[in-house]
């Protein structure tokens, strides 16, 4: 199946003065499990449906494997109903009046599939999410996580070469989206599809995506696996966006001990790679040491006082003060710690996120800090 | 890896000839703008250039005119304006009507709210017995056509001054004088408890939504129920009350019936019958200045219910957990209240029907011996009259214009139906939005204006062939297109409020799966919405076999429907045979009401309301 690409693609909605979506370059290769990732508003849920030709695009050109699909240039517009893609709506919009077998097998009938050969395909698909016993109940006779997995039958039964899904999995519970979420990397893995999926929730993205375009403001800030995003995260939004708790940041124009100390320590390591307005430590990259002796030679060390320690069942968040800024740490070992102890909290090299006055990834500094490349 | 974010615009932007035929795709491409510019003509056609035909008239010469104005037919001209505010015949079109329009109007208000606040209070905030009864029992009154009442009104209180049956007081030895039995008195009464139920439900619904939060408060700060009531109940109250007056005063402005039944004997006009009389003896010119006036006021109470809405809706008290359904304790004044419920009940429904039913099986006015009963005005056979020489179940008239009705207000609400939901489509889905502005504008126009000048200006305008349209007088075609007009308020509300909780996502998701717009509205829009449309087709249905002045207009003999027949009965003193089509009639509006109710589950009177 063929290639979605958009290239500097824009979208702004009618009566609106500012852009849904700007200048957006994506390219979404076959079989590929895309996610578009990003807080409400970015730009996330206009992308996909600009793709499913739901909405038109104010700018820009997009394309389906090889034919032109949607360009003002052009004007070529190629209707929903002609692109032959699948769509999961984050309200699952089943038809309330048809049944589930009607529902499932509305896009082979409009196919005019032989009878025989839709039977055949609509069993499949209902058996293969297992909502088969329902077929003739109405879509308000099920629960949510029924009518999700009706949606996606509707959807895979005409086996589409593109899945497109909006936030499936958001009115689901939190146990039920978990089971949904091995469903759809099984499907994604059984069927072949390529898929995008939109999402608010980085772990939903983390744990499904092949490739996730992080966006902001109708801006992609960083595309890349998942292991990409969260160890190299091209910017400041991106660095502050995934990961819970947040990545600590240091601004190290702030005048305070902890800027002056990470700067010190940098400054023997970095060479003329420009001036370091940011520091970001990821949260499990903190160490904390009761006793100096044991504190490793080349890492990066400081004193630091525990101000709270926050059970999360399993994992432990504990809040230190150190060099006049509140940072947070995660631990999976039960700590000994309480308020008020003093300690020495420690970070590897490697484990410094640096970011230029543009809020910039410092590219040109992960080597010297031992970065391993993307 | 990282990815370029660049912040400036794309220099390839379309020039502004492709940006055109770019747009001009994405508009053909999906049939709904052009569907909603053909249903924009319709309405253009059938609601706008009828409106505006009537409006022209008040500012031009009309035929057989010329010589007396000097001028040509077709010059504009104030004489109109002139003879209808100003010259020595002015009190008899305009202000003398006026004068009673408002005075019946201000009256039947004040009635209503007399009647009304009472038991909206009952019936949302007091252990009243029997309340669910009463809650449907006391909207029946709008459920039936008010021109009921008005007959019911005259078999009972009809006195010498006119000719033909007796009323039943003349009969009983007791000869009620004119001001009761005609005029002012008893159309006021008729209007208000015609009206009252909007009372009952408007200030019945804010009541009940209303947090007993709020009163509790008062309460434990120390005060009494005359202060809440006062203090605290009213105030908040204030907007639905007002809402329901002003609603009141713009329905009492286009009734016709009640005054054309109650007021003519003592040549009691208001506006409306004024208009049709202006109309009866060819004054189009004024009858054009008269329906100009009582649109331009029903358009001033609207604006005003507008911004009144508006405005209270800043304070709106969403009502939480404190909206709980309590209700005042009535304790010994339980019986008392239940019956001033049912007081209201039996003068408003009550006795209206049980007075119509017993007129149409008496042979004299009230006398109530056996020998003076009988079926044969229903289902009798050689009876002893110049015509209508078998009850009213065995004529053939009867049943034609039954018939009739059936056929023509039924085609006319099932056009209404069908156009009212297409515009709520359009309405909701075309991305122009002056298109939707407009046809939700134009098909609420029929609302202000009077039946009687519309169905007016459906006369001037079809009587004789324009282009491509035959002369429709006389036929049933022009019915059916007026009383579709006429019902487009209702319907298209309707389309619209169901179009707009469907939401886009369904018919989103058959376009996706590859369905084309026709097969979207046959398999997605349409099945989804059958029950809206059901009673998008019920509503006008029901309001189209009450209505009165449309049919008074357009109707010809051989199109008589329910209403011109038992009118045209009344007019030969055939008076059981009239009120038993009248009977028929409401009895019809009222069923059709239940069945609608039971099908959108909802109270469906309240939406007659609005």
């Amino acid at each position: 199946m063929p290639t979605i690409a958009l290239s500097q693609v824009r979208k702004t909605y009618p009566g609106s003065s500012t852009d849904a979506v700007r200048s957006l370059d994506l390219e979404i290769a076959d079989g590929e499990f895309m996610c578009l990732l990003g807080p409400s508003g970015c730009g996330k849920t206009t992308t996909l449906r600009m793709i499913a030709g739901l909405e038109n695009l104010s700018a820009g050109e997009l394309r389906i494997g090889d034919r032109v699909v949607d360009s003002a240039v052009e004007a070529t517009f190629v209707p929903p109903e002609d692109r032959k893609l699948g769509l999961v709506f984050q309200s699952y919009a089943l038809w309330p009046h048809l049944t589930i077998e009607r529902n499932t097998d509305f896009g082979l009938r409009l196919r005019k599939v032989p009878k025989a050969e839709r039977i055949k395909r609509t069993d499949d698909v209902m058996r293969a999410l297992g909502i088969e016993q329902y077929r003739d109940r109405y879509p308000s006779q099920l629960s949510g996580g029924q009518q999700q997995r009706v949606a996606l039958a509707r959807m895979l039964a005409v086996s589409p070469g593109v899945l497109l899904l909006d936030e499936p999995l958001s009115n689901l519970d939190a146990r039920l989206r978990l089971e949904m979420r091995a469903e759809l990397k099984r499907i994604h893995g059984k069927f072949g599809t390529t898929i995008v999926f939109v999402t608010h929730d980085q772990w939903e993205a983390m744990t499904l995506a092949t490739t996730i375009a992080v966006m902001n403001d109708g801006v992609i800030q960083q595309m890349g696996t998942p292991d990409d995003i969260y160890e190299r995260p091209a910017n400041r939004f991106v660095a502050e966006f995934v990961g819970s708790p947040p990545i600590n940041l240091i601004e190290q124009n702030a005048n305070t001990p902890i800027a002056a100390a990470i700067a010190s320590y940098l400054d023997g390591r970095l060479h003329d790679v420009g001036a370091v307005a940011l520091t970001g430590i990821r949260p499990e990259a903190i160490v904390l040491h009761t006793d100096a002796k044991d504190v490793p030679q080349d890492s990066f060390n400081l004193r630091a006082v525990i101000e709270g320690v926050l059970p999360t069942g399993g994992s432990w968040i504990v809040e230190v003060r150190a060099g006049g800024q509140l940072l947070f740490m995660t631990t999976h070992v039960a700590p000994t710690l309480s308020a008020g102890d003093d300690v020495t909290m420690v970070v590897e090299p490697a484990a410094f996120h640096l970011f230029d006055t543009d809020g910039q990834r410092m590219l040109n500094a992960d080597k010297a800090l031992g970065h391993s490349a993307g | 890896m990282r990815v370029e974010t660049p912040l400036a615009l794309p220099d390839d932007k379309p020039s502004f000839t492709q940006a055109m035929r770019y747009k001009m795709k994405l508009t053909m491409r999906e049939p709904t703008t052009a569907v909603g510019f053909v249903v924009a003509i319709i309405f253009a056609y059938l609601i706008l250039l009828p409106v505006l035909s009537i409006l022209l008239d008040a500012v031009k010469v009309q035929l057989g005119d010329a010589r007396r104005i000097g001028g040509e037919v077709g010059d504009g001209t104030l004489y109109y304006l002139h003879r209808t505010f100003l010259s020595p015949v002015a009190q008899n079109f305009f202000w003398g009507p006026l004068k009673n329009t408002l005075s019946v109007a201000l009256g039947a208000i004040l009635l209503s709210f007399l009647i009304g606040t009472p038991l909206a209070w009952l019936l949302s905030r007091t252990d009243m017995f029997a309340r669910r009864w009463f809650a449907t029992a006391l909207i029946v009154p709008y459920m039936l056509p008010s021109w009921t009442f008005a007959l019911a009104w005259t078999t009972l209180f009809k006195n010498r001054t006119v000719g033909g049956q007796q009323g039943w007081l003349e009969a009983m030895g007791m000869t009620p004088p004119d001001w009761m039995s005609y005029g002012q008195f008893p159309i006021t009464i008729i209007l208000s408890l015609h009206y009252a139920p909007f009372i009952i439900l408007l200030l019945g619904n804010g009541l009940r939504r209303l947090d007993s939060q709020l009163e509790d408060s008062a309460r434990i700060l120390g005060a009494t129920r005359g202060q809440i009531a006062v203090q605290v109940l009213l105030p908040l109250m204030r907007p639905a009350l007002f809402s329901a007056a002003l609603l009141i005063f713009a329905k009492c402005l286009g009734d016709f019936g009640v005054t054309y039944v109650l007021g003519l004997p003592v040549q009691f006009d208001v506006l409306a019958t004024s208009l049709y009389r202006s109309i009866g003896s060819r004054q189009t010119g004024v009858a054009g200045v008269l329906a100009g006036s009582i649109m331009a006021m029903g358009i001033v109470a609207l604006l005003i219910d507008a911004y009144v809405v508006r405005e209270a809706r800043r304070f709106v008290t969403v009502g939480s957990k404190g909206s709980m359904d309590r209700k005042s304790q009535l304790k010994k004044w339980r019986i008392p209240a239940t019956g001033f419920a049912a007081f209201i009940f039996i003068i408003s429904v009550g006795l209206p029907v049980l007075t119509l039913t017993l007129s149409t099986i008496m042979f004299v006015p009230a006398k109530f011996t056996l020998d003076n009963f009988t079926l044969q005005y229903w289902i009798g056979t050689d009876l002893e009259t110049v015509a209508m020489r078998t009850g009213i179940l065995l004529a053939p008239d009867m049943w034609s214009a039954a018939w009739n009705t059936l056929r023509i207000v039924g085609s006319a609400a099932v056009s209404a139906g069908f156009l009212g939901l297409l515009v709520g489509y359009v309405v909701v889905r075309t991305p122009f939005r002056p298109l939707s502005t407009f046809l939700r504008h134009v098909t609420f126009l029929p609302y202000l204006v009077p039946g009687i000048a519309f169905a007016a200006a459906y006369l001037s305008l079809f009587a004789v062939s324009h282009g491509p349209v035959p002369a429709l007088y006389g036929t049933t075609a022009i019915l059916i297109l007026a009383l579709t007009a006429d019902q487009m308020p209702y319907a298209s509300r309707a389309g619209i409020s169901a179009m707009m909780q469907l939401g886009k996502e369904p018919e989103e998701a058959a376009q996706v799966a590859g369905a084309g717009w026709v097969r979207r509205m046959r398999s997605i829009v349409i099945p989804i919405q059958k029950r809206s449309l059901v009673t998008g087709v019920l509503l006008p249905f029901i309001s189209g076999i009450k209505g009165l002045s449309l049919f008074v207009m357009l109707a010809v003999p051989s199109t008589d429907v329910l209403t011109t027949y038992s009118l045209r009965l009344i007019d030969y003193n055939y008076t059981q045979a009239a009120n038993a089509v009248v009977l028929i009639i409401a009895a019809v509006a009222y069923f059709g009401t239940l069945l609608a109710q039971r099908l959108t589950n909802t109270n469906l009177a309240e939406g007659l309301g609005g």
